[in-house]
């Protein structure tokens, strides 16, 4: 480890000025969703726009819809995620053709999924005509309707196809270590495979997966294109909503957007607080550093 | 290792889950008209690729356009990257666990709340409605990744390479790029692609850092997929997700390259 002082700094630079920018823009919010903006004569700090948020139907529908998104999306990206990661490891297919395969859909923007989405599940999708011609029903309306309501059904499809393979492709160097190391050595004291997974290689894998879960939470809470091409009109994700009161032309409203972006970074950061204690926790029980 | 076959089973439902909506889109890029309930067109033709090659958004110049924009965000984001992987990981500095949690800040503060937040600052600044201002701000997104893979090769890597070229004499600079580079280069090259795949992926911000005056393939399919034209959509979806596959398997490509004439490890 070198101890010279200025280089570091030096290096350190650029991503200080990008911390300043974040910084700057998170500051942005808070002074105009506190009703802080001199340019359009509003000088008071208030927390009424946050108050009036909360008492309004929409908002709220907004919000849970967008906590729903992405709870559901996480926890089923991660569940079969670690499956899929689980059978590479298991099958031994830590590289190759088959990693190429898992990668694809990570590299797949979200706007190209949401169109696969709709060729596929909506009433008129590949699913529906492969049930018609099954005789499972006759018309489209007899089909699931899964896009453009409030359920986000479309919206979580297309999350799912983006994310399992994003979990079972960031767990996968963790697993295959701890697989390799100290699942076989289980092995080699009498465990079945079953049982040295789920005993050793998934608990040691937690930290990797509770840290997957963790990105994808946030990302989907804050997401914006696939809630707009795949959701309905109302009630609207949080972000999307947020981004037409923000270009609302009455100027006034412009408190009440930036409060709305104050509530998902409140969201957000309070989701961080909570992964930092359960993986603290979970790190103290399996011994392991964090 | 023989091992049960459940774990076959999920991985050729994964594979059909991936493979499918893609042959399926091309199918729809050819598609004249696919009345329901049938499973297959009843008619095709090539109004799409007219369209794409020759129509209203002039898809050389468009790809170009969006291409470059992300090569030059996985090119800041990487260099970005390196440099503070190197400040953490090579040096005894102070605050080591704050810059890690800054290295996570952008993924707090989403996307779409970070735009709407820097707006203003872009505008002050001359940024906004340029190519520039998105670059930026895509870099900012692209950098948790970045960082994060670039971080781990600069430890794995350490300082050995460049200190044994240090005593064979070379200077500060030319250690680094000449030892430790070659070495490094694998996560590099995954930095860059990361970097990459992100900034082309960007639609929100590139809409409005961008003010519509930057125009990349996200921003030409949305409003394709909002008007609900499913042809037209997956042509330009063909595009968009040719031209991130076509860039990644490039990388990977050289990486592979380098590897076989062992100019790396």
């Amino acid at each position: 480890m070198r101890k010279r002082k200025l280089t570091p700094l030096l290096l350190l630079l650029p991503f200080l000025a990008v911390m300043a920018l974040l910084l700057v823009s998170v500051g942005n919010i808070l002074a105009q969703s506190l009703g802080y903006i001199p340019a359009f004569g509003l000088t008071e700090p208030t927390l009424d726009y946050y108050g009036a948020l909360f008492r309004e139907e929409t908002f709220l529908d907004s919000l849970w819809v967008s906590l729903r998104i992405a709870l559901l999306s996480a926890v089923f990206a991660t569940v079969l995620g670690v499956a899929v990661c689980a059978a590479l490891v298991q099958t031994g297919r830590t590289r190759g053709g088959m990693l190429y395969l898992i990668r694809v859909p990570i590299l797949i923007p979200h706007a190209v999924a949401a169109v696969f989405v709709i060729q596929i599940a909506s009433q008129t999708g590949l699913l529906a005509r492969l049930a018609c011609a099954l005789g499972l029903l006759s018309d489209p309306a007899e089909f699931p309707q899964l896009l453009y309501t409030p359920g986000y059904g479309g919206a979580i499809l297309a999350y799912l196809w983006k994310e399992i393979p994003f979990v079972a492709y960031f767990v996968l160097a963790f697993m295959a270590g701890i697989s390799k190391t100290l699942g076989e050595a289980a092995e080699n004291l009498g465990a079945s495979p079953l049982r040295s997974f789920f005993q050793i290689t998934l608990p040691l894998s937690l930290p990797a997966i509770a840290r997957a879960f963790f990105i994808i939470f946030l990302f989907a809470f804050g997401g914006y294109e696939l809630p707009l091409l795949l959701g309905p009109t109302l009630p609207k994700a949080l972000p999307v909503e947020a981004y037409q009161l923000y270009t609302s032309p009455d100027l006034l409203q412009r408190p009440s957007a930036m409060a709305m972006n104050g509530i998902i970074l409140l969201f957000s950061a309070g989701m961080a607080l909570l992964y930092g204690l359960v993986l603290n926790r979970l790190c103290r029980r399996l011994g392991v550093a964090a | 290792m023989k091992r049960h076959p459940i774990f076959n089973l999920i991985l050729a439902a994964a594979g059909l889950c991936i493979l499918l909506p893609m042959a399926l889109l091309l199918v729809w890029s050819a598609a004249a008209r696919w009345p329901w309930p049938d499973l297959l067109p009843e008619e095709y033709s090539l109004r799409t690729v007219r369209e794409l090659l020759f129509g209203t958004a002039s898809l050389p110049a468009l790809v170009g356009s969006s291409t470059l924009l992300a090569l030059v965000v996985a090119v800041l984001g990487t260099a970005v990257g390196l440099l503070t992987a190197r400040a953490t990981e090579l040096y005894d500095i102070p605050g080591k666990s704050l810059v890690r949690f800054g290295t996570f800040l952008p993924l707090l503060v989403p996307g779409t709340v970070f735009a709407m937040g820097i707006q203003i600052t872009l505008i002050r600044l001359g940024l906004a409605d340029t190519a520039a201002g998105v670059v930026l701000v895509h870099t900012i997104v692209a950098m948790p990744y970045c960082i994060t893979i670039l971080t781990d090769v600069t430890r794995a890597v350490g300082v050995k390479y460049e200190e044994q070229a240090a005593v064979l004499g070379a200077g500060p600079v030319r250690a680094f790029f000449q030892a430790s580079l070659p070495a490094l280069l694998p996560g590099v090259l995954s930095s860059m692609s990361m970097g990459f795949i992100l900034s082309s992926s960007q639609y929100f911000t590139t809409l409005m850092v961008g003010g519509g005056r930057v125009r990349t393939l996200a921003l030409v399919l949305v409003p394709y997929i909002q008007s609900g034209d499913r042809s037209l959509s997956a042509i330009y979806s063909v595009a968009f997700a040719g031209s991130a596959l076509a860039v990644f398997f490039v990388l990977e490509g050289l990486l592979h390259l380098l590897q076989k004439r062992r100019v790396i490890l």
